[in-house]
Protein backbone atom coordinates (compact mmCIF):
# COMPACT_ATOMS: atom_id res chain seq x y z
CA UNK A 1 0.00 0.00 0.00
CA UNK A 2 1.34 3.13 -0.55
CA UNK A 3 2.62 5.02 2.18
CA UNK A 4 0.97 8.44 1.78
CA UNK A 5 -2.52 7.04 1.71
CA UNK A 6 -1.77 5.30 5.34
CA UNK A 7 -2.21 8.35 7.20
CA UNK A 8 -5.47 9.44 6.02
CA UNK A 9 -6.92 5.98 5.66
CA UNK A 10 -6.03 5.53 9.23
CA UNK A 11 -7.69 8.61 10.70
CA UNK A 12 -10.28 7.88 8.69
CA UNK A 13 -10.56 4.25 10.47
CA UNK A 14 -9.95 5.48 14.04
CA UNK A 15 -12.74 8.17 13.56
CA UNK A 16 -15.31 5.83 12.45
CA UNK A 17 -14.68 3.90 15.00
CA UNK A 18 -14.60 6.62 17.70
CA UNK A 19 -16.60 9.18 17.05
CA UNK A 20 -19.77 7.76 18.10
CA UNK A 21 -17.93 7.89 21.29
CA UNK A 22 -16.64 11.25 21.25
CA UNK A 23 -20.21 12.69 20.02
CA UNK A 24 -22.13 10.97 23.12
CA UNK A 25 -19.20 12.83 25.42
CA UNK A 26 -20.11 16.32 23.43
CA UNK A 27 -24.07 15.48 23.84
CA UNK A 28 -23.57 14.77 27.62
CA UNK A 29 -22.14 18.78 27.70
CA UNK A 30 -25.27 19.98 25.90
CA UNK A 31 -28.33 21.70 27.30
CA UNK A 32 -31.79 20.24 25.64
CA UNK A 33 -31.52 23.14 22.86
CA UNK A 34 -28.06 22.76 22.20
CA UNK A 35 -28.57 19.31 21.35
CA UNK A 36 -31.38 19.67 18.86
CA UNK A 37 -29.09 21.94 16.45
CA UNK A 38 -26.84 18.99 15.67
CA UNK A 39 -24.06 20.17 16.02
CA UNK A 40 -20.46 18.76 17.60
CA UNK A 41 -19.53 20.81 19.89
CA UNK A 42 -21.93 22.35 22.66
CA UNK A 43 -22.21 26.40 22.52
CA UNK A 44 -22.96 26.74 25.87
CA UNK A 45 -21.39 23.71 28.38
CA UNK A 46 -24.19 22.62 30.55
CA UNK A 47 -22.76 19.79 33.62
CA UNK A 48 -26.58 20.03 35.18
CA UNK A 49 -27.07 16.59 33.18
CA UNK A 50 -24.07 15.08 35.41
CA UNK A 51 -26.08 15.58 38.75
CA UNK A 52 -29.54 15.14 36.89
CA UNK A 53 -28.61 12.14 35.21
CA UNK A 54 -27.69 10.50 39.09
CA UNK A 55 -30.34 12.04 40.53
CA UNK A 56 -33.51 10.37 37.90
CA UNK A 57 -32.43 7.20 37.80
CA UNK A 58 -30.32 4.99 40.56
CA UNK A 59 -27.41 4.79 38.48
CA UNK A 60 -24.81 4.44 41.39
CA UNK A 61 -26.82 1.33 42.47
CA UNK A 62 -26.87 -0.13 38.87
CA UNK A 63 -23.20 -0.04 38.61
CA UNK A 64 -22.53 -1.64 42.21
CA UNK A 65 -25.01 -4.53 41.27
CA UNK A 66 -23.02 -4.51 38.02
CA UNK A 67 -19.63 -4.78 39.69
CA UNK A 68 -21.15 -7.24 41.62
CA UNK A 69 -22.47 -9.51 38.96
CA UNK A 70 -19.28 -9.17 36.65
CA UNK A 71 -16.92 -9.85 38.88
CA UNK A 72 -18.31 -12.81 40.86
CA UNK A 73 -19.21 -13.84 37.50
CA UNK A 74 -16.08 -14.06 36.06
CA UNK A 75 -14.21 -15.57 39.53
CA UNK A 76 -17.05 -18.34 39.12
CA UNK A 77 -16.16 -18.59 35.29
CA UNK A 78 -12.56 -18.98 36.12
CA UNK A 79 -12.39 -21.80 38.94
CA UNK A 80 -14.38 -23.84 37.23
CA UNK A 81 -12.80 -23.17 34.07
CA UNK A 82 -9.11 -23.09 35.06
CA UNK A 83 -8.50 -26.61 36.26
CA UNK A 84 -11.11 -28.12 34.09
CA UNK A 85 -9.44 -26.83 30.82
CA UNK A 86 -5.85 -27.95 32.13
CA UNK A 87 -7.32 -31.47 32.97
CA UNK A 88 -9.07 -31.56 29.51
CA UNK A 89 -5.48 -30.24 27.33
CA UNK A 90 -3.00 -32.34 29.78
CA UNK A 91 -4.98 -35.59 30.26
CA UNK A 92 -7.12 -35.46 26.90
CA UNK A 93 -10.16 -35.97 29.11
CA UNK A 94 -13.31 -36.71 27.07
CA UNK A 95 -10.27 -36.98 24.02
CA UNK A 96 -12.38 -35.17 21.00
CA UNK A 97 -16.15 -35.21 22.00
CA UNK A 98 -15.45 -32.73 25.26
CA UNK A 99 -13.68 -29.92 23.12
CA UNK A 100 -16.24 -30.10 20.98
CA UNK A 101 -19.07 -30.15 23.01
CA UNK A 102 -17.94 -27.13 25.34
CA UNK A 103 -17.57 -25.28 21.83
CA UNK A 104 -20.67 -26.88 20.60
CA UNK A 105 -22.79 -25.24 23.55
CA UNK A 106 -21.53 -21.33 22.58
CA UNK A 107 -23.35 -22.09 19.05
CA UNK A 108 -26.83 -21.49 20.61
CA UNK A 109 -28.22 -17.97 20.99
CA UNK A 110 -28.67 -17.15 24.42
CA UNK A 111 -32.80 -17.08 23.71
CA UNK A 112 -32.63 -20.92 24.18
CA UNK A 113 -31.60 -20.47 27.93
CA UNK A 114 -33.65 -17.78 28.56
CA UNK A 115 -37.08 -19.88 29.66
CA UNK A 116 -36.23 -22.95 30.84
CA UNK A 117 -33.48 -20.62 33.35
CA UNK A 118 -36.25 -18.56 34.51
CA UNK A 119 -38.13 -21.73 35.49
CA UNK A 120 -35.36 -23.12 37.22
CA UNK A 121 -33.97 -20.47 38.97
CA UNK A 122 -37.28 -19.49 39.99
CA UNK A 123 -37.57 -22.86 41.80
CA UNK A 124 -34.65 -22.70 43.10
CA UNK A 125 -35.82 -18.89 44.40
CA UNK A 126 -32.95 -17.42 42.87
CA UNK A 127 -35.05 -15.23 40.70
CA UNK A 128 -33.76 -11.38 41.49
CA UNK A 129 -31.16 -12.17 43.33
CA UNK A 130 -27.52 -11.32 42.60
CA UNK A 131 -26.48 -15.03 43.35
CA UNK A 132 -28.87 -16.10 40.78
CA UNK A 133 -27.14 -14.01 37.65
CA UNK A 134 -23.58 -14.88 39.28
CA UNK A 135 -24.60 -18.66 38.51
CA UNK A 136 -25.96 -17.56 35.22
CA UNK A 137 -23.00 -15.02 33.98
CA UNK A 138 -20.28 -17.87 35.63
CA UNK A 139 -21.46 -20.99 33.47
CA UNK A 140 -22.35 -18.48 30.63
CA UNK A 141 -19.11 -17.50 29.47
CA UNK A 142 -17.73 -21.39 30.63
CA UNK A 143 -16.91 -21.78 26.13
CA UNK A 144 -15.29 -18.57 25.84
CA UNK A 145 -12.87 -19.62 28.70
CA UNK A 146 -12.70 -22.84 27.89
CA UNK A 147 -11.46 -21.67 24.54
CA UNK A 148 -9.20 -18.98 25.53
CA UNK A 149 -7.68 -20.76 28.10
CA UNK A 150 -7.13 -24.10 26.30
CA UNK A 151 -4.14 -22.26 24.01
CA UNK A 152 -2.32 -20.80 27.08
CA UNK A 153 -2.55 -24.18 28.83
CA UNK A 154 -0.74 -25.60 25.59
CA UNK A 155 2.04 -23.21 25.55
CA UNK A 156 2.94 -24.14 28.90
CA UNK A 157 5.87 -26.67 29.07
CA UNK A 158 4.87 -29.70 30.18
CA UNK A 159 8.51 -31.13 31.81
CA UNK A 160 7.86 -28.76 34.97
CA UNK A 161 4.49 -30.43 35.95
CA UNK A 162 5.98 -33.95 34.77
CA UNK A 163 9.38 -33.20 37.19
CA UNK A 164 7.02 -32.48 39.93
CA UNK A 165 4.75 -35.38 39.34
CA UNK A 166 8.11 -37.65 39.17
CA UNK A 167 8.75 -36.12 42.72
CA UNK A 168 5.32 -37.17 44.15
CA UNK A 169 3.93 -33.34 44.31
CA UNK A 170 0.51 -33.94 44.53
CA UNK A 171 -2.02 -33.12 41.81
CA UNK A 172 -3.53 -29.70 43.33
CA UNK A 173 -0.30 -28.81 44.79
CA UNK A 174 0.87 -29.15 40.97
CA UNK A 175 -1.76 -26.97 39.88
CA UNK A 176 -1.84 -24.24 42.27
CA UNK A 177 1.66 -23.91 42.80
CA UNK A 178 3.36 -24.74 39.00
CA UNK A 179 0.26 -24.56 36.86
CA UNK A 180 -1.91 -21.63 37.69
CA UNK A 181 1.56 -19.25 38.71
CA UNK A 182 2.51 -20.00 35.00
CA UNK A 183 -0.88 -19.76 33.23
CA UNK A 184 -1.41 -16.07 35.22
CA UNK A 185 -1.21 -13.81 31.99
CA UNK A 186 -3.71 -16.12 30.35
CA UNK A 187 -5.94 -16.43 33.25
CA UNK A 188 -6.21 -12.92 33.82
CA UNK A 189 -6.95 -11.95 30.38
CA UNK A 190 -9.43 -14.83 30.03
CA UNK A 191 -11.03 -12.99 33.37
CA UNK A 192 -11.33 -9.70 32.16
CA UNK A 193 -12.72 -10.51 29.29
CA UNK A 194 -15.17 -12.35 30.80
CA UNK A 195 -15.89 -9.84 33.65
CA UNK A 196 -16.36 -7.58 30.63
CA UNK A 197 -18.54 -10.03 28.48
CA UNK A 198 -20.99 -10.38 31.73
CA UNK A 199 -20.68 -6.47 32.58
CA UNK A 200 -22.58 -6.35 29.14
CA UNK A 201 -24.98 -8.74 28.49
CA UNK A 202 -28.37 -7.73 28.43
CA UNK A 203 -30.74 -10.68 27.64
CA UNK A 204 -30.69 -12.62 30.89
CA UNK A 205 -30.59 -9.25 33.40
CA UNK A 206 -33.96 -7.96 31.81
CA UNK A 207 -35.62 -11.08 32.51
CA UNK A 208 -34.06 -12.23 35.83
CA UNK A 209 -33.08 -9.07 37.29
CA UNK A 210 -36.87 -7.51 38.29
CA UNK A 211 -36.21 -4.90 40.67
CA UNK A 212 -33.45 -1.80 41.28
CA UNK A 213 -31.58 -4.32 43.95
CA UNK A 214 -30.59 -6.54 40.49
CA UNK A 215 -30.79 -4.58 37.96
CA UNK A 216 -27.36 -3.68 35.89
CA UNK A 217 -26.25 -0.76 34.13
CA UNK A 218 -27.35 -1.91 30.45
CA UNK A 219 -31.24 -2.52 32.13
CA UNK A 220 -31.01 0.89 33.86
CA UNK A 221 -29.91 2.45 30.83
CA UNK A 222 -33.03 0.86 28.51
CA UNK A 223 -35.24 2.01 31.20
CA UNK A 224 -34.74 5.73 29.75
CA UNK A 225 -36.08 4.79 26.33
CA UNK A 226 -39.62 3.79 28.02
CA UNK A 227 -40.00 7.50 28.77
CA UNK A 228 -42.29 10.16 26.64
CA UNK A 229 -39.40 12.82 26.58
CA UNK A 230 -36.15 11.05 26.00
CA UNK A 231 -34.02 12.85 27.91
CA UNK A 232 -30.80 12.75 25.33
CA UNK A 233 -28.19 14.64 27.59
CA UNK A 234 -28.86 12.29 30.65
CA UNK A 235 -28.74 9.80 28.76
CA UNK A 236 -25.75 10.36 27.43
CA UNK A 237 -24.15 10.74 30.64
CA UNK A 238 -25.71 7.53 31.81
CA UNK A 239 -24.13 5.59 29.12
CA UNK A 240 -20.40 7.42 29.52
CA UNK A 241 -20.89 6.36 33.40
CA UNK A 242 -21.33 2.52 32.26
CA UNK A 243 -18.84 3.00 29.69
CA UNK A 244 -16.15 4.41 31.61
CA UNK A 245 -15.37 0.94 33.52
CA UNK A 246 -15.00 -0.81 30.75
CA UNK A 247 -12.54 1.74 28.99
CA UNK A 248 -10.75 1.91 31.95
CA UNK A 249 -10.22 -1.94 31.85
CA UNK A 250 -9.13 -1.44 28.26
CA UNK A 251 -6.86 0.92 28.70
CA UNK A 252 -4.96 -0.45 31.55
CA UNK A 253 -4.80 -4.09 29.83
CA UNK A 254 -5.23 -3.15 26.19
CA UNK A 255 -2.10 -5.44 26.01
CA UNK A 256 -3.63 -8.53 27.85
CA UNK A 257 -7.07 -8.13 26.39
CA UNK A 258 -5.46 -8.10 22.56
CA UNK A 259 -3.22 -11.37 24.09
CA UNK A 260 -6.33 -13.24 25.56
CA UNK A 261 -8.42 -12.40 22.31
CA UNK A 262 -6.48 -13.68 19.99
CA UNK A 263 -4.49 -16.06 21.29
CA UNK A 264 -6.49 -18.77 19.32
CA UNK A 265 -4.71 -17.43 16.50
CA UNK A 266 -1.68 -19.47 15.44
CA UNK A 267 -1.76 -22.34 17.64
CA UNK B 1 11.62 -33.33 48.71
CA UNK B 2 12.85 -37.13 49.60
CA UNK B 3 10.06 -37.19 52.48
CA UNK B 4 6.90 -36.05 50.10
CA UNK B 5 8.81 -39.23 48.26
CA UNK B 6 8.89 -42.31 50.54
CA UNK B 7 5.45 -40.73 52.08
CA UNK B 8 3.46 -41.00 48.61
CA UNK B 9 5.45 -43.21 46.37
CA UNK B 10 4.42 -45.50 44.85
CA UNK B 11 1.33 -43.91 44.28
CA UNK B 12 -0.84 -46.37 45.07
CA UNK B 13 -2.58 -44.77 47.64
CA UNK B 14 -3.15 -41.92 45.77
CA UNK B 15 -6.03 -41.60 43.08
CA UNK B 16 -4.13 -41.17 39.62
CA UNK B 17 -3.81 -37.96 37.97
CA UNK B 18 -6.28 -39.00 35.46
CA UNK B 19 -8.90 -39.31 37.82
CA UNK B 20 -8.70 -36.51 39.57
CA UNK B 21 -8.15 -34.70 36.02
CA UNK B 22 -11.61 -36.35 35.06
CA UNK B 23 -13.21 -35.03 38.42
CA UNK B 24 -12.19 -31.22 38.21
CA UNK B 25 -13.97 -31.53 34.65
CA UNK B 26 -17.21 -32.78 36.16
CA UNK B 27 -18.35 -28.96 37.35
CA UNK B 28 -17.66 -27.66 33.95
CA UNK B 29 -19.41 -30.66 32.46
CA UNK B 30 -22.79 -30.14 35.10
CA UNK B 31 -22.52 -26.25 34.13
CA UNK B 32 -22.85 -26.31 30.47
CA UNK B 33 -25.29 -29.15 30.68
CA UNK B 34 -28.00 -27.11 32.56
CA UNK B 35 -26.89 -24.43 30.63
CA UNK B 36 -27.01 -26.40 27.17
CA UNK B 37 -28.66 -28.99 27.20
CA UNK B 38 -31.43 -29.22 29.86
CA UNK B 39 -32.40 -25.71 28.23
CA UNK B 40 -33.15 -27.88 25.11
CA UNK B 41 -35.05 -30.90 27.06
CA UNK B 42 -37.27 -28.41 28.79
CA UNK B 43 -38.17 -26.66 25.78
CA UNK B 44 -39.02 -28.97 24.07
CA UNK B 45 -41.87 -29.79 27.01
CA UNK B 46 -42.55 -26.47 27.13
CA UNK B 47 -42.83 -26.40 23.19
CA UNK B 48 -45.32 -29.78 22.94
CA UNK B 49 -47.67 -27.96 25.96
CA UNK B 50 -49.80 -24.93 26.75
CA UNK B 51 -47.52 -23.08 28.71
CA UNK B 52 -47.22 -19.65 30.56
CA UNK B 53 -44.70 -17.82 32.95
CA UNK B 54 -46.38 -18.89 35.55
CA UNK B 55 -47.73 -22.45 35.19
CA UNK B 56 -45.92 -23.92 32.81
CA UNK B 57 -46.91 -27.16 31.45
CA UNK B 58 -50.58 -27.14 31.80
CA UNK B 59 -51.82 -29.28 28.79
CA UNK B 60 -50.51 -31.11 26.21
CA UNK B 61 -51.40 -29.86 22.68
CA UNK B 62 -48.77 -31.78 19.99
CA UNK B 63 -47.71 -30.06 17.36
CA UNK B 64 -49.91 -26.96 17.45
CA UNK B 65 -47.13 -24.47 18.80
CA UNK B 66 -45.23 -25.77 15.87
CA UNK B 67 -47.97 -24.81 13.40
CA UNK B 68 -48.55 -22.09 14.87
CA UNK B 69 -45.22 -20.38 14.58
CA UNK B 70 -44.71 -21.60 11.09
CA UNK B 71 -48.48 -20.04 10.39
CA UNK B 72 -47.05 -16.80 11.45
CA UNK B 73 -45.80 -14.86 9.19
CA UNK B 74 -44.13 -12.46 11.05
CA UNK B 75 -42.22 -15.02 12.64
CA UNK B 76 -40.80 -17.06 9.52
CA UNK B 77 -39.83 -13.27 8.28
CA UNK B 78 -38.05 -12.47 11.43
CA UNK B 79 -36.02 -16.04 10.77
CA UNK B 80 -35.41 -14.56 7.19
CA UNK B 81 -34.27 -11.13 8.90
CA UNK B 82 -31.84 -13.01 11.65
CA UNK B 83 -30.27 -15.18 8.65
CA UNK B 84 -29.68 -12.11 6.77
CA UNK B 85 -28.18 -9.54 9.36
CA UNK B 86 -25.96 -12.39 10.68
CA UNK B 87 -24.64 -13.03 7.05
CA UNK B 88 -24.40 -9.27 6.32
CA UNK B 89 -22.96 -8.33 9.03
CA UNK B 90 -20.09 -10.68 8.78
CA UNK B 91 -19.35 -10.15 5.22
CA UNK B 92 -19.17 -6.36 6.03
CA UNK B 93 -17.17 -6.62 9.17
CA UNK B 94 -14.95 -9.08 7.61
CA UNK B 95 -14.03 -6.81 4.62
CA UNK B 96 -13.84 -3.92 6.72
CA UNK B 97 -11.45 -5.39 9.48
CA UNK B 98 -9.13 -7.24 7.52
CA UNK B 99 -8.61 -3.88 5.70
CA UNK B 100 -8.07 -2.23 9.37
CA UNK B 101 -6.02 -5.41 9.76
CA UNK B 102 -4.29 -4.50 7.03
CA UNK B 103 -3.69 -1.06 7.92
CA UNK B 104 -3.07 -1.94 11.26
CA UNK B 105 0.08 -3.71 9.86
CA UNK B 106 1.60 -0.66 8.35
CA UNK B 107 1.25 1.07 11.77
CA UNK B 108 5.06 2.60 13.00
CA UNK B 109 3.88 5.02 15.58
CA UNK B 110 1.40 4.44 18.10
CA UNK B 111 0.38 1.14 17.98
CA UNK B 112 -0.89 0.31 21.17
CA UNK B 113 -2.67 4.05 21.47
CA UNK B 114 -4.37 2.64 18.35
CA UNK B 115 -5.41 -0.89 18.80
CA UNK B 116 -6.32 0.57 22.35
CA UNK B 117 -8.82 2.94 20.25
CA UNK B 118 -9.87 0.09 17.08
CA UNK B 119 -10.93 -1.75 20.63
CA UNK B 120 -12.91 0.52 22.28
CA UNK B 121 -16.40 -0.49 20.10
CA UNK B 122 -15.81 -4.06 21.02
CA UNK B 123 -16.05 -3.05 24.94
CA UNK B 124 -18.43 -0.87 24.87
CA UNK B 125 -22.06 -2.13 25.96
CA UNK B 126 -24.16 -2.77 22.93
CA UNK B 127 -27.11 -0.88 24.81
CA UNK B 128 -24.79 1.74 25.15
CA UNK B 129 -23.32 1.46 21.49
CA UNK B 130 -26.90 1.42 20.87
CA UNK B 131 -27.86 4.98 22.50
CA UNK B 132 -24.82 6.40 20.87
CA UNK B 133 -25.64 5.40 17.31
CA UNK B 134 -29.01 6.73 18.15
CA UNK B 135 -28.13 10.55 18.84
CA UNK B 136 -25.95 9.94 15.73
CA UNK B 137 -28.75 9.18 13.87
CA UNK B 138 -31.59 10.94 15.13
CA UNK B 139 -33.72 13.71 12.87
CA UNK B 140 -33.55 16.08 15.16
CA UNK B 141 -30.56 17.18 16.05
CA UNK B 142 -28.92 13.73 15.10
CA UNK B 143 -24.99 14.86 13.54
CA UNK B 144 -25.84 12.77 10.68
CA UNK B 145 -28.74 14.47 9.17
CA UNK B 146 -27.23 17.66 9.86
CA UNK B 147 -23.67 16.62 7.51
CA UNK B 148 -25.89 15.45 4.91
CA UNK B 149 -27.46 18.53 4.47
CA UNK B 150 -24.40 20.34 4.68
CA UNK B 151 -23.28 18.01 1.83
CA UNK B 152 -26.75 19.28 -0.19
CA UNK B 153 -26.98 15.60 -0.25
CA UNK B 154 -30.63 15.42 1.45
CA UNK B 155 -32.81 18.80 1.65
CA UNK B 156 -34.57 17.70 4.44
CA UNK B 157 -34.33 15.79 7.79
CA UNK B 158 -34.60 11.82 7.22
CA UNK B 159 -35.80 9.58 10.22
CA UNK B 160 -33.37 6.84 9.42
CA UNK B 161 -34.45 4.63 12.32
CA UNK B 162 -38.30 5.60 10.92
CA UNK B 163 -37.76 4.25 7.61
CA UNK B 164 -37.85 0.18 7.31
CA UNK B 165 -34.74 0.05 5.21
CA UNK B 166 -32.35 2.75 6.80
CA UNK B 167 -33.39 0.79 9.91
CA UNK B 168 -32.59 -2.37 8.92
CA UNK B 169 -29.17 -0.67 7.30
CA UNK B 170 -28.62 0.94 10.73
CA UNK B 171 -28.99 -2.10 12.89
CA UNK B 172 -26.31 -3.29 10.37
CA UNK B 173 -24.14 -0.52 10.76
CA UNK B 174 -23.67 -0.70 14.43
CA UNK B 175 -23.46 -4.14 14.27
CA UNK B 176 -20.82 -3.92 12.31
CA UNK B 177 -19.00 -1.04 13.92
CA UNK B 178 -19.04 -2.85 17.03
CA UNK B 179 -18.06 -6.19 15.65
CA UNK B 180 -15.08 -5.16 13.09
CA UNK B 181 -12.54 -4.40 15.62
CA UNK B 182 -12.96 -7.87 16.79
CA UNK B 183 -12.06 -9.20 13.21
CA UNK B 184 -9.49 -6.43 12.40
CA UNK B 185 -7.63 -7.38 15.83
CA UNK B 186 -8.01 -11.29 15.06
CA UNK B 187 -6.94 -10.38 11.19
CA UNK B 188 -3.86 -8.93 13.07
CA UNK B 189 -2.85 -11.69 14.63
CA UNK B 190 -3.09 -14.35 12.70
CA UNK B 191 -1.00 -11.47 9.68
CA UNK B 192 1.48 -11.77 12.43
CA UNK B 193 2.20 -15.39 12.11
CA UNK B 194 2.01 -15.40 8.55
CA UNK B 195 6.38 -16.00 7.16
CA UNK B 196 7.44 -12.11 6.47
CA UNK B 197 10.52 -14.25 4.21
CA UNK B 198 8.02 -15.15 1.56
CA UNK B 199 6.12 -11.52 1.44
CA UNK B 200 9.91 -9.51 1.19
CA UNK B 201 10.53 -11.74 -1.60
CA UNK B 202 7.48 -11.31 -3.18
CA UNK B 203 7.68 -7.59 -2.83
CA UNK B 204 11.17 -7.61 -4.72
CA UNK B 205 9.40 -9.35 -7.53
CA UNK B 206 6.03 -7.93 -7.59
CA UNK B 207 5.45 -4.37 -7.75
CA UNK B 208 1.84 -4.51 -6.64
CA UNK B 209 0.61 -4.50 -3.38
CA UNK B 210 -2.91 -5.53 -4.63
CA UNK B 211 -1.13 -8.45 -6.45
CA UNK B 212 1.23 -9.37 -3.21
CA UNK B 213 -2.26 -9.29 -1.17
CA UNK B 214 -4.33 -11.49 -3.21
CA UNK B 215 -1.78 -14.30 -4.71
CA UNK B 216 0.18 -14.47 -1.43
CA UNK B 217 -1.44 -12.36 2.03
CA UNK B 218 -5.04 -13.68 1.64
CA UNK B 219 -4.15 -17.41 0.44
CA UNK B 220 -2.10 -17.84 3.58
CA UNK B 221 -4.49 -16.23 5.42
CA UNK B 222 -7.54 -17.85 4.17
CA UNK B 223 -8.06 -21.03 6.76
CA UNK B 224 -7.64 -18.35 9.96
CA UNK B 225 -9.98 -15.82 8.17
CA UNK B 226 -12.86 -18.90 7.60
CA UNK B 227 -12.24 -19.43 11.34
CA UNK B 228 -12.70 -15.76 12.07
CA UNK B 229 -15.70 -15.27 9.78
CA UNK B 230 -17.42 -18.57 11.55
CA UNK B 231 -16.96 -17.25 15.11
CA UNK B 232 -18.46 -13.94 13.69
CA UNK B 233 -21.59 -15.81 12.85
CA UNK B 234 -22.25 -17.52 15.59
CA UNK B 235 -21.95 -14.40 17.47
CA UNK B 236 -24.25 -12.55 14.81
CA UNK B 237 -27.18 -14.68 15.34
CA UNK B 238 -26.99 -14.12 18.98
CA UNK B 239 -27.75 -10.51 18.80
CA UNK B 240 -30.42 -8.86 20.89
CA UNK B 241 -29.95 -5.61 22.90
CA UNK B 242 -28.83 -3.25 20.01
CA UNK B 243 -32.17 -4.26 18.27
CA UNK B 244 -33.79 -4.07 21.64
CA UNK B 245 -32.52 -0.43 21.77
CA UNK B 246 -31.95 1.05 18.68
CA UNK B 247 -35.52 0.24 16.79
CA UNK B 248 -37.06 -2.01 19.31
CA UNK B 249 -37.50 -4.37 16.05
CA UNK B 250 -39.53 -1.48 13.92
CA UNK B 251 -40.72 0.38 12.17
CA UNK B 252 -43.38 -2.39 11.75
CA UNK B 253 -41.14 -5.52 11.46
CA UNK B 254 -38.15 -4.11 9.88
CA UNK B 255 -35.68 -5.02 12.51
CA UNK B 256 -37.55 -7.96 14.08
CA UNK B 257 -34.94 -10.23 14.60
CA UNK B 258 -36.38 -13.98 16.06
CA UNK B 259 -34.69 -13.80 19.44
CA UNK B 260 -36.61 -9.99 19.44
CA UNK B 261 -39.70 -11.66 18.27
CA UNK B 262 -39.75 -14.25 20.54
CA UNK B 263 -38.47 -12.26 23.62
CA UNK B 264 -42.06 -10.65 22.65
CA UNK B 265 -43.99 -13.50 22.69
CA UNK B 266 -42.99 -14.69 25.41
CA UNK B 267 -42.99 -11.80 28.09
CA UNK B 268 -45.61 -9.70 26.24
CA UNK B 269 -48.35 -12.54 25.42
CA UNK B 270 -46.74 -14.61 28.29
CA UNK B 271 -47.55 -17.72 25.71
CA UNK B 272 -44.45 -19.25 26.77
CA UNK B 273 -45.00 -23.37 24.77
CA UNK B 274 -45.35 -20.41 21.45
CA UNK B 275 -41.99 -18.66 22.06
CA UNK B 276 -40.42 -22.49 23.19
CA UNK B 277 -41.30 -24.00 19.58
CA UNK B 278 -40.18 -20.77 17.91
CA UNK B 279 -37.52 -21.07 20.01
CA UNK B 280 -36.33 -24.42 18.82
CA UNK B 281 -37.23 -23.58 15.08
CA UNK B 282 -34.72 -21.15 15.57
CA UNK B 283 -31.77 -23.15 16.71
CA UNK B 284 -32.25 -25.37 14.22
CA UNK B 285 -32.11 -22.55 11.69
CA UNK B 286 -29.12 -21.31 13.32
CA UNK B 287 -27.61 -24.73 13.32
CA UNK B 288 -28.13 -25.33 9.67
CA UNK B 289 -26.89 -22.05 8.89
CA UNK B 290 -23.91 -22.63 10.97
CA UNK B 291 -22.74 -26.21 10.81
CA UNK B 292 -21.63 -26.52 7.32
CA UNK B 293 -18.70 -23.47 7.58
CA UNK B 294 -17.70 -25.11 10.81
CA UNK B 295 -17.08 -28.27 8.94
CA UNK B 296 -15.14 -26.27 6.26
CA UNK B 297 -13.17 -24.92 8.71
CA UNK B 298 -12.17 -27.68 10.23
CA UNK B 299 -11.63 -29.25 6.51
CA UNK B 300 -9.46 -26.35 5.90
CA UNK B 301 -7.37 -26.78 9.42
CA UNK B 302 -6.84 -30.59 7.98
CA UNK B 303 -5.65 -29.73 4.45
CA UNK B 304 -2.73 -27.48 6.53
CA UNK B 305 -2.08 -29.53 9.90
Amino acid sequence: MNRRLYVPLMTLVLLFFTFPIIFMAMVSLKGQADISTGDIFPNVLYWRNYPDAFGSIALDRYLLNSAIVASFGALLTLVIAVPATHAIVRYRIGRNWLPAFILGTYVAPPIVALFPLFFLLRNLGLVNTHLGMILVYGVMNLPVAFWLLSSFVRRLPVELEEAARVDGVGYFRTLRSIVIPLLMPGIASTGIICLILAYNEFLFASFLARSQDTQTVPIGLSLFQGDRQLRFGQMAVASLAAMVPVYVLAVFFQRWLVRGLTTGIGK
Amino acid sequence: MPQTLKRRAPGRFRPSGRVIARLTTTPLIVGLGVFAIYPFIYLLGLAFTESNLIEPFQKWVGTENFQDALGDPRFVGSLGRSVLLAFLSTATAMVLGVAVALLLDKAVKARDLIRTLILLPLLTPPVTAAIMWQLLLMPQGGWLNGFLMDLSLISEPVSFLGTPTTAFLSVLLVDVWQWSPFVALMSFAALQTLPSEVYEAAKLEVRSSWTVFRWITLPMLFPALIGIAVLKLVIGFKLFDLVFVLTAGGPGQATTISSFYIYRIGIQQFDIGLAAAMTLLFAIVVGLATVPFTVAHDKAEDRLS
